[in-house]
């Protein structure tokens, strides 16, 4: 089952789920599989908080998508 | 004299005795450490001259021994013949294809590609197509001293023809030409009999059993992927869990929570396991076609959590071609006229391969259902932004990277449309010994197939749109590719 997810930061960046690179923050992420993931900002430069957040991906469709938020530092 | 013969005999027998105690298949090789960027995976492969990932084009091969390797031969020389302008650069279809997944006979024109590419085209016919390999293997077997290996319990009919392919097919090639190679990334796909689950031949399943696959000979990939059940002996891997350093997937942390039981990351995390586990020292592989008969499967792991997945949400990818050959048969029904029910062979044959054609068919569809929905998520989320821009300062919904799709069946089924006769084809054994005229008929239908095709037709439609810089073709819109027009 595809789960959406939105990763915002005000500036375009890697996204990472699990350390793994897998889109860009902003655009709409499809991610094959729900459940549990860590999601975090590739770095350098360190300039976001909190430094990485889990999430349960489920419930979410294209127009209704989870949305991380990371803040700038 | 009679003790003379007897110790003749006594002789033969310790012969006999020594050279199956000798007999063993070679081990593949234990990893040193786990190194995440090497080995054969296709994040490690460089791409070719004329290689784009704009346009990002993956082959499934189905199985069905010489049938399924001449059909996929015949589809590769069309592909060549094609020629396309991406980015003001004139190439073939062929130049621009980055994955190819194969099962069982497909498995053997996939690799020969990989490994000698345009001697492909030159000699594959004559060193396979058109060569009798089961009455080679036969011979083979018949050989005594042969006869005497096939006694040990480490060295099989299998390991047999795995000599033949790699003397005569393969050249003993190992995956680190392939490597060499670069794209496109061959995946050579068997079936491992302890969880019954689907075997690449790849780095990435390498890792998981502490071993590399560099030094690993291509032609006993082959002969796993092809080894059909009872004719040849399973071929076994050595399991050497974990090498040091090594890390799992991305996706399998946290994949095993029990409430997540029922999905497929969990059981890809519970299959991962079982390679993960001393317990289990040995991997017994047969043909690719009792997990997946047409190759699919593979590229639909790819295209889910792996390095399809990942070029398209980097936006590498503006165009995803999936062209399927499959090469199954379908023997005409006889038995639903008759009154009496079938016989017992009827049953076992029909026991043998209901299931896998079924799960053949369902492969390709949800290849087309997993596109589709992502070509729906797209529209779906224009057409939202496009109402939005009516509603001043609303903020547009998070667009993803849009990929225009095609998936391409190449079936014997469709060739009624084309005015040839299907049952000639679908009539055609599995087998590794065809007439030259059964295998010039295979190699002509495939390019007739692939031409017929509305969702092939499109694909070149627009590329040619494209390249001359005028608007995509109206009867061609976003989708057309997946589902037809």
């Amino acid at each position: 089952m595809t789960e959406y997810l939105v990763v915002k930061f005000p500036k375009p960046r890697k996204v990472l789920l699990n350390d793994n690179p897998l889109g860009n923050t902003n655009d709409l992420l499809p991610v094959d599989e729900g459940g549990k993931y860590t999601v975090s900002l590739e770095k350098p430069p360190y300039d976001f908080m909190p430094p990485e957040q889990e999430i349960d991906l489920h419930d979410t469709a294209p127009l209704n998508p989870l949305e991380v938020e990371f803040e700038e530092t | 004299m009679a003790p003379r013969r007897s110790k003749s005999l006594i002789v033969v027998l310790l012969l006999i005795i020594h050279i199956a105690a000798c007999a063993h298949y070679p081990l593949n090789q234990q990893s040193s450490s786990f190194d995440k960027q090497g080995g054969y995976r296709f994040e490690h492969l460089k791409a070719g001259p004329h290689n784009t990932d704009k346009l990002f084009i993956c082959l499934a091969f189905s199985g069905g021994g010489t049938r399924a390797a001449a059909l996929a031969y015949g589809v590769m020389e069309e592909l060549r013949r094609t020629r396309i302008r991406v980015d003001g650069e004139e190439k073939s279809l062929l130049d621009e294809v980055d994955v190819i997944s194969s099962v069982s006979g497909g498995s053997f024109t996939a690799a020969y590609y990989g490994l000698f590419r345009e001697r492909l085209f030159t000699d594959f016919r004559t060193k396979f197509l058109e060569r009798n390999i089961q009455g080679e293997l036969f011979a083979r077997l018949l050989n005594p001293v042969n006869l005497a290996r096939i006694a040990s319990p480490w060295f099989g009919r299998i390991d047999l023809a795995a000599e033949l392919y790699d003397r005569e097919i393969f050249e003993g090639a190992t995956f680190a030409q392939l490597e060499e190679n670069g794209r496109p990334f061959v995946i050579l796909n068997a079936t491992n009999l302890g969880p019954g689950r689907r075997f690449d031949f790849t780095q990435e399943y390498f890792d998981a059993m502490g071993s590399c696959l560099d030094r690993y000979p291509v032609a006993r990939a082959v002969a796993a992927s092809s080894a059909f059940p009872l004719l040849l002996s399973p071929l076994s891997l050595k399991n050497y869990p974990l090498a040091p350093g090594y890390e799992p997937p991305w996706w399998y942390p946290k994949a095993e929570e029990p409430k997540d039981w029922f999905t497929r990351r969990y059981d890809a995390a519970k299959n991962l396991n079982f390679y993960k586990d001393k317990k289990n020292a040995y991997v017994h592989l047969m043909d690719g076609g009792l997990a997946d008969n047409i190759g699919v499967r593979a590229l639909l792991d790819a295209y889910a959590h792996g390095f399809i997945q990942q070029k398209i949400l980097d936006g590498d990818i503006k165009r995803l071609v999936f062209i399927v050959v499959n090469a199954r048969t379908e023997g005409e029904d006889r038995l639903s006229a008759k009154a009496s029910p079938p016989g017992f062979c009827t049953v076992l044959e029909k026991t043998g391969t209901t299931a896998m054609d079924n799960y053949s068919f369902e492969s390709v569809a949800q290849l087309r259902a997993e596109l589709n929905k992502r070509e729906q998520a797209q529209e779906d989320i224009i057409a939202a932004n496009r109402r939005l821009e009516k509603c001043p300062g609303v903020p547009k919904f998070p667009e993803p990277k849009m990929v225009d799709m095609y998936v391409v069946e190449v079936n014997f089924k469709a060739a009624e449309f084309i005015g040839e006769n299907p049952r000639y084809y679908l009539d055609l054994p599995t087998t590794f010994c065809l007439s030259k005229e059964q295998i010039e008929k295979l190699v002509t239908i495939g390019p007739k197939l692939l031409n017929a095709s509305p969702q092939y037709k499109c694909l070149l439609k627009v590329l040619q749109a494209e390249a001359e810089g005028r608007p995509r073709p109206k009867e061609c819109p976003m989708g057309a590719g997946i589902t037809g027009n």
